[in-house]
């Protein structure tokens, strides 16, 4: 195979970003900061780093995801920045489950959760679930949210999102389990298929 | 055999998808028998499993999220073209 191959992928010139990938990069921030200033900087900011990184780019892939690559990490900044401002206070209602015999003696927030009103499983075939599932991650609370889409969506380590939200370990793993509760809920709530086999 | 809180620092520190095979065999097993935390880790598994798919579907949900301001398009293209000639 020759070495100097050609790009597998057309790159899209930058002075079409904006028109190709400007929405796409747009939602996609939004769905993970809810805050349209916030979003559209971290689109603004993609795309003035992707410039500069241009060269770097080795056309293996759509530059769509490239993209996508850069603003993640914008993302998560743009989080980290927000939550100083912002910072966590814990609530005593999970300061008392943190010290609780059977969070200290098995890590669990309760022995009886409440079961699912239905198998959401089997409605992973139906697109319009996940809509719905996404306007629902929307509505989780902070700073369960924070925690929810640093650590699930960005994939962040429990040791870098303990350090940006400046939290223990033990109550982002309660903040995770609010995350769960309320999606659970608002899935139940909100989700109208769930009747249809 | 695995005690409670070690299936929940596990569960805490990576998805149940991504773990080894002898670990998840482990894991399953601990979380269908256990009385203490298998229901609640059950349903830690299934929201885990729940948002894999999800992620992975992402691309196909771009339509339905918001649209950037027209007006803000057109600021970006004109600071991106500076940016460009000023390269």
């Amino acid at each position: 195979m020759p070495i100097d191959e050609e790009p597998k992928v057309p790159i899209t010139p930058p002075e079409l970003w904006v028109e190709s990938y400007g929405d796409y990069l747009y939602g996609f921030a939004m769905s993970r900061l809810r805050n349209a200033e916030a979003a559209a900087d971290c689109v603004q900011d993609t795309f003035l780093a992707g410039i500069k990184a241009l060269e770097r780019f080795d056309g293996s892939r759509d530059i769509k995801f490239w993209l996508r690559g850069i603003m993640r990490n914008k993302i998560v900044d743009q989080i980290r920045k927000s939550i100083k401002e912002n910072k966590v206070n814990i609530e005593s209602e999970d300061e008392t489950l943190i010290e609780s015999f059977w969070f200290k003696y098995s890590g669990i927030a309760t022995t009886n959760p409440d079961p699912w009103q239905f198998n959401p499983r089997k409605h992973y075939d139906n697109g319009e679930f996940w809509v719905v599932l996404e306007k629902c991650i929307a509505q989780v609370k902070h700073p369960a949210r924070e925690a929810f889409v640093l650590r699930v969506l960005e994939e962040q380590t429990t040791e870098e999102v303990c350090k940006a939200m400046d939290i223990s370990p033990n109550y982002l793993w309660v903040l995770l389990h609010r995350a769960r509760e309320q999606l659970k809920t608002l899935l139940e709530a909100n989700w109208t298929g769930k009747d249809a086999n | 055999m695995i005690t409670c809180k070690q299936v929940s620092n596990a569960l805490s520190k990576e998805d149940y998808k991504d773990m080894p095979f002898v670990r998840r065999l482990f894991l399953r097993l601990h979380v269908s028998l256990c009385l203490f935390c298998g229901k609640f880790n059950k349903q830690v598994m299934e929201s885990q499993h729940m948002c894999s798919c999800y992620k992975e579907r992402e691309d196909t949900l771009a339509a339905h999220r918001p649209k950037m301001n027209e007006l803000k398009k057109e600021e970006l293209s004109q600071l991106l073209q500076s940016h460009i000639k000023s390269k």
